[in-house]
């Protein structure tokens, strides 16, 4: 009689149904377990290079971003105005962004799935034979990232209305994970009845894979610098009442006062108004808004434009009125077009406008808008504020510019708090 | 045996890997923080318009003219006739008129009938499209004037009418808060500073027909001035 090879971590429940399944046994799951421990390594660097971004940006200054599907090999964001940098500095990009500032950045724990992952399918890939039970619990660990890749590539397009380059990276080396643990699960040898409970194999499974995420999760909170107050300055609008009508009127249903000051055409001022829309804390502003294109066209203090058709597109936001916040919200959705076109002319810019309000037509270029673009950057002077957008103010004290993105949770909820604390004494 | 201690290895290997780099990233934010603490921002902070043409003896004489016409807080009551300008002024018509050379692109000249101080259709359109190209500028001037015809008297008050008529179109029109602090007037009759051929290449609001020094002093002269005082 032939004897059986010495194993480990399965065992066969007669020496006939070995044979039938040797061959899976022993040849296909290797491979498909070496795949599974590449797709997890894929995986582990793409989410390192999203984390290394996010943690980065803990230093409040403004950094270029990793946006290729072959990191280190293709350009760096600095520009921000790719879909990477959207989602990293989107509300989705980290968790518990009112306790700590920044949140946590959701790859970090991702980080240490993957390298679980791919710890397991070296760990597999060093047996002689491995059983369904193993298998098994790899299918249903990458059953974890393809999940949270679903709802993040959701968000990220309907949220977002953008897919970053490494996310998608991300989002394949989910689907690969699933597929290799799938491919490893049907090429294994059934486990013997006998072979002993999986709950127990499991658990230990789970614990490490806790180990895993939580111990960075946690080094990284003793680690990430503290939030210093000497950031939060005390800077307050000179002159907030708004003399000259040009504010855009307020949406929110909250109670506290908070002006923000952006240009249309600007990436970040996108970026900006989707987290505080999609902040909870957003909702306790009544927000009014104050238009400070960066184009030379109207902005005699800026001598290139930054965003080449802003102050045609503000024209436009002032003259719809009521409709204000559906054009600025239009603006927002075709910004790299109206960018792209601004760079040929102002002229084109208009022309591009009429084409799509024309109910617009007999009011845009005309002196009357003209004179009240030219108040609302003249509101801007006489508070005497940075020239760059966004900017933000609540009860009229700025939110440092450092803050407005990743840290903006954070701060809102100091300001908030220190604003209802000290209610009596700072102007309505 | 072998293997479970590969296992533990392995572990704590994908530990390892997995947290040096996340702690080591988030100390090096950490310490750029901390460096960057007492550096001083580069960004320009917002301000009215000082163009290169804002020279000293420019804004000086602005200043005169501007304090003596009511545009500066603590100046005199509004506008200035002819005798205070010439005195503010301390100088020529001449050099005074020069003193707006460089204000070409920004300036524009509005026209009046004889003996008549009401806008038309064209005067308006060129006086609002003037106006609301303010950019960074802080103070708008209007100078009016009147043709030799007619008596002394009775020119500077036409001056004046005229003066009034665009500032009070400009009040009608854009409903600005600031325009007490921002539109300064001077009427000056025919007395001083009358307007020389030169000025025929200017903007102005009646552009058919040949264009002579006595229709250019019908006028109202305008302008942004881009310095801060």
């Amino acid at each position: 009689m032939r004897r059986l090879p010495t194993m480990l971590w399965c065992r066969v429940v007669n020496p006939q149904s070995f044979a039938q399944e040797r061959g899976r046994a022993v040849g296909a799951p290797r491979a498909a377990l070496v795949a599974f421990a590449i797709f997890a390594l894929l995986g582990v660097v793409f989410s390192a290079v999203s984390t290394y971004d996010f943690v980065a940006h803990l230093d409040r200054q403004v950094h270029a971003i990793t946006c290729s599907i072959v990191p280190g090999l293709g350009p760096r964001d600095a520009s921000g105005t790719s879909g990477c940098h959207a989602v990293l500095m989107s509300p989705y990009s980290s968790v518990f962004r009112s306790l700590t500032w920044g949140g946590i950045p959701i790859a970090l724990p991702a980080l240490g799935v993957f390298a679980f992952l791919f710890f397991r399918g070296l760990d597999l890939s060093l047996r002689r034979c491995v059983g369904r039970n193993e298998t098994g619990f790899l299918i249903v660990a990458a059953l974890l990232p393809v999940a949270t890749s679903a709802v993040y590539f959701w968000i990220s397009k309907v949220e977002l209305g953008t897919v970053c380059t490494v996310c998608a990276g991300i989002y394949g080396a989910s689907l690969g994970v699933l597929g290799a643990a799938i491919w490893a699960h049907l090429g294994a040898p059934r486990a013997d009845a006998g072979a002993g409970s999986n709950a127990g194999q499991w658990l230990l499974y789970f614990l490490e894979g806790c180990a895993l995420v939580l111990i960075p999760v946690m080094l990284y909170m003793v680690q990430k610098p503290a939030y210093p107050d000497t950031l939060a300055r005390k800077n307050e609008l000179r002159h907030p009442e708004d003399r000259y009508g040009v504010m855009l009127k307020s949406k929110g249903a909250g109670s506290v006062p908070a002006i923000e000051v952006l240009d249309p055409l600007c990436p970040a001022c996108k970026a900006f108004s989707q987290r505080l829309a999609a902040s909870d804390l957003g909702r306790d502003l009544v927000l009014q808004t104050v238009l400070f294109p960066l184009d030379k066209e109207c902005n005699w203090m800026v001598n290139e434009s930054l965003h080449p058709g802003s102050c045609a597109v503000s024209e436009a936001v002032l003259c719809a009125g009521d409709k204000s916040g559906d054009i600025l919200a239009w603006a927002f959705a075709h910004q790299p077009e109206l960018l792209a076109t601004g760079a040929h002319g102002q002229g084109e810019v208009f022309s591009r406008l009429k084409q799509e309000f024309p109910e617009l037509a007999t009011c845009l270029g005309q002196p009357l808008v003209r004179t009240r673009l030219n108040r609302s950057l003249r509101w801007v002077v006489s508070n005497s504020l940075p020239v760059l957008t966004p900017q933000l103010f609540v009860r009229n004290r700025k939110i440092p510019d450092e803050d407005t993105d990743l840290g903006l949770d954070f701060v809102l909820a100091r300001t908030l708090e220190n604003a209802t604390g000290a209610r009596g004494e700072v102007r309505p | 045996m072998r293997l479970d201690k590969l296992h533990f290895l392995l572990a704590l290997g994908t530990l390892m890997a997995v947290a040096l780099p996340a702690t080591v990233w988030t100390r090096a934010s950490a310490t750029r923080l901390t460096e960057s603490l007492g550096k001083v921002s580069d960004v320009a902070t917002a301000s009215a318009a000082n163009e290169g043409y804002c020279s000293g003896n420019l804004k000086q004489i602005l200043r005169r003219v501007l304090t003596s016409c009511g545009l500066i807080q603590g100046g005199g009551s509004r506008g200035c006739q002819p005798l205070q300008a010439r005195q503010v002024a301390a100088m020529s018509g001449g050099d005074f008129n020069s003193l707006f050379t460089p204000l070409a692109e920004r300036a524009a000249i509005i026209q009046f009938d004889l003996d008549r101080a009401d806008l038309d259709p064209a005067a308006m359109e060129l006086l609002e499209k003037t106006f609301a190209d303010q950019r960074g500028a802080s103070y708008f001037l209007v100078v009016s004037r009147a043709s030799p015809e007619g008596s002394v008297e009775h020119n500077r008050e036409l001056s004046r009418h005229r003066a009034d008529a665009v500032l009070e179109h400009i009040k009608g029109k854009f409903n600005d808060p600031e325009l007490e602090q921002e539109v300064g007037l001077l009427w000056l009759g025919e007395e001083f500073a009358q307007l020389d051929q030169e000025f025929c290449q200017w903007k102005h609001s009646r552009t058919a027909g040949a264009c002579t020094t006595a229709e250019l002093n019908r006028s109202a002269f305008i302008a942004w001035i881009d310095c801060r005082l």
